[in-house]
């Protein structure tokens, strides 16, 4: 199976190491998300896997081969800040993209067309893009990122300033590319968005990936924890190997064991012993990490 | 791809309202300006009607005749018995009346043209009195008068200054010049555009940034190119509508194709250059400390060909500048609206032109590529040149 593969890049400007070292692969019809703190590297990283910048060292390839510019116009691409010329027609807009990526004419006019019925633009294709709200020029962005059928899709930042409706839609549409086999890199702050969306997620921090991986992966903890909501006696031990359990508050316990399996055994205990509400794993949210591995001092990140 | 991109910048040049209206409207101008001042430049080339009183004063009408014939102007003269002498009449410039030697002339103004010729036909006429009161032949005298000319001989600069070149050689340069100016901001204007509108990052996803710069400077070109035929062919119809190119004395095709062939050289060398330049800044209000300077080089070579030409058309200084890219857009034209220049000078300059061409593309992609991603305030060139 194909897949892009961003191999040990660095990029420095000046004395600031934008990038230092950063290596993850994308399989074809994978969803990976790219988070970090604003000025991580993200849209660098995202630069260079398109061949925009230069990477002082590290390579990119795809299917293998490095990316040339036969290749790189395979790519949809959605810079972090909006570009399209603001007194163009979106149609025309659209079409003039696509064939700069080699599309026919009338191959371009098809694209156009059906993407802007997707995203919902298609009653504004005879209007200049800076007529359109904001929420709209974003749809029609992602319409040129889309409008050529790209092989591999770089998103940068595509759902920041979208409203739920649309963002429903975005990712209705990322989801259905990735259904098609095509890799998509995407970045984003909206970090729930991002838990519930990709596959895989990649954290980057002052130029580096301090974590990667599946998302269950990611959160999954040493030591199982649970939260366990019970109307029990205060002396209520679950008498299960290698589980202990605190008391939190009233009704409140929490239960901390060194294997996941343990969970029923935990369960039937306290069932025994009082009234159960409810029962749950507490897993970290993808938030939560975030917020953990960048508020980390550097060198302990390294 | 570079047709692509250069059709978009011609179709969205060509096509905006502001084009169009500007277009239409000078094309408008330019005919209409033509068709009225037809009938205004043709009643100055209309015979001047004098009226000479019967008798006596009708002997001047031959000489009248002769003097307007000497001084190529069209004067028609006519003996009217008793002309009214208060007020001239409708189409009459003068009345004469009273004595041969001493006649009397009724103008509307003293400075008439008029008055001189009168003046000269009586002088003539009264020396052809005294001629023949002489016992000589008038006759002979005004052909020894006529074939008595000093034989001049000029012992300074041979090429003696000539408006009529000059004037030929500066409308060739200034043009060249103002449209080369006009197109190199559209081109600005559009690199930074593209710039401070983001659009440049998706475009140079797939397109590579010479092929971009190119595409540019190819669709702005025949935009501007054929900005001008639409100003040219009017202007070119006024002058045979008008018949003003027989003063002047120079081809109108010669005109034409000096000016296209350096034209397009001068346009590739120099909005190249200014399109990496204008890559430089981020914004549109910062472009001025790109043009500026840039507007200011230019003119170098600009005011080079109207200073230097004229006072040393074939001289080592000129010659040398003519081999050099930068100058020879401006310098050929005039040398050769001079005719001080040898076809090989001009093709070697050709040449030289065509070689520097790629060179300044190279420069310009190198320092297009480096700038055209980085925002925020200008960058220097070396900067840029170092990027990537």
């Amino acid at each position: 199976m194909p897949a892009l593969v961003i191999d040990h890049l660095v990029k420095t400007y000046g004395d600031v190491r934008a990038l230092d070292d950063i290596s993850f692969t994308v399989e074809a019809g994978e969803l990976f998300g790219f988070v970090g703190a604003n000025g991580a590297g993200k849209t660098t990283a995202m630069r260079i896997a398109l061949g925009v910048l230069r990477a002082d060292s590290g390579t990119v390839t795809w299917d293998g081969s490095p990316i040339d510019l036969a290749r790189r116009s395979r790519i949809g691409y959605m810079p972090e800040e909006r570009g399209l010329y603001p007194r163009m027609k979106v149609g025309e807009q659209l079409v003039y993209l696509a064939r700069l990526h080699g599309m026919g004419r009338a191959d371009a006019e098809r694209a156009m067309a059906h993407w802007t019925e997707v995203l919902g633009v298609a009653d504004r294709r005879d209007d200049a893009v800076e007529k359109l709200s904001l929420g709209n020029q974003q749809r029609v962005q992602l319409a040129s990122a889309l409008v050529h059928g790209p092989e591999i899709l770089v998103l940068d930042e595509p759902f920041s300033g979208l409203d739920p409706v649309a963002v429903g839609v975005m990712s209705e549409v990322l989801r259905g590319e990735a259904a098609r086999g095509v890799p998509v890199i995407f970045s984003s702050h909206q970090l729930e968005l991002v838990e519930q969306l990709c596959d895989r997620v990649g954290i980057v921090r002052s130029g580096r990936l301090v974590a990667s991986g599946g998302i269950d992966e990611l959160t999954a903890l040493e030591r199982p924890r649970w939260t366990l909501e019970a109307d029990l006696p205060a002396a209520w031990t679950p008498g299960v190997p290698g589980v202990t359990a605190a008391r939190v508050s009233e009704r409140m316990w929490s239960v901390e064991a060194a294997d996941a399996a343990a969970a029923p055994a935990v369960l039937a205990s306290a069932v025994q012993s009082g009234r159960v509400t409810s029962f749950v794993p507490n897993r970290p949210t993808l938030t939560e990490l975030f917020r953990d591995v960048v508020a980390e001092p550097e060198g302990e990140a390294a | 791809m570079i047709w692509l991109i250069a059709r978009r910048e011609f179709r969205t040049r060509a096509l905006s309202k502001a084009s169009l209206v500007t277009s239409s409207v000078m094309i408008v101008l330019i005919v209409v300006g033509a068709l009225i001042a037809k009938p205004f430049l043709e009643s100055d080339g209309d015979a001047e009607t004098i009226q000479v009183a019967s008798g006596p004063t009708a002997a001047l009408a031959p000489y009248l005749q002769a003097v307007a014939a000497a001084q190529g102007t069209d004067v028609e003269v006519i003996e009217v018995v008793d002309p009214a002498t208060d007020a001239l009449d409708e189409g009459v410039a003068a009345v004469l009346t009273g004595a041969v030697t001493q006649p009397e002339l009724f103008v509307d103004s003293a400075d008439d043209a008029v008055v001189g010729l009168v003046q000269a036909a009586v002088q003539a006429a009264a020396l052809d009195a005294q001629v023949e009161a002489l016992g000589g032949d008038p006759a002979q005298v005004s052909q020894a008068l006529a074939g008595s000319t000093a034989a001049v001989i000029v012992l300074g600069d041979a090429d003696g200054f000539d408006s009529g070149e000059f004037f030929a050689g500066f409308v060739v340069i200034l043009v060249l010049f103002f449209v080369l100016v006009q197109s190199a901001s559209v081109i600005m204007m559009g690199v930074v555009e593209e710039k401070s509108s983001r659009v440049v990052e998706i475009l140079l996803a797939t397109v590579r940034p010479s092929t971009l710069l190119g595409g540019k400077v190819l669709g702005v070109g025949l935009y501007a190119l054929m900005q001008a035929a639409s100003l040219m062919l009017p202007l070119v119809f006024a002058a045979v509508y008008l018949d003003l190119l027989g003063s002047i004395g120079i081809s109108v095709g010669a005109l034409l194709l000096n000016f296209s062939v350096w034209f397009v050289l001068g346009f590739a060398l120099f909005t190249v250059l200014f399109g990496g330049l204008a890559a430089l800044v981020s914004r549109q209000e910062d472009l001025g400390s790109v043009t500026t300077p840039m507007m200011l080089l230019m003119m170098v070579p600009l005011y080079l060909a109207i200073y230097l030409v004229p006072n040393s058309p074939d001289g080592p200084v000129t010659a040398g500048l003519t081999q050099v890219p930068f100058f020879a857009p401006f310098l050929v034209p005039m040398r050769l609206a001079f005719d001080a220049i040898s076809p090989l000078e001009v093709a070697s300059a050709i040449v030289l032109c065509l070689i520097a061409i790629p060179l300044f593309v190279w420069l310009a992609g190198r320092i297009y590529a480096g700038a055209v991603l980085n925002t925020g305030g200008r960058m220097r060139i070396a900067d840029a040149l170092r990027r990537r």
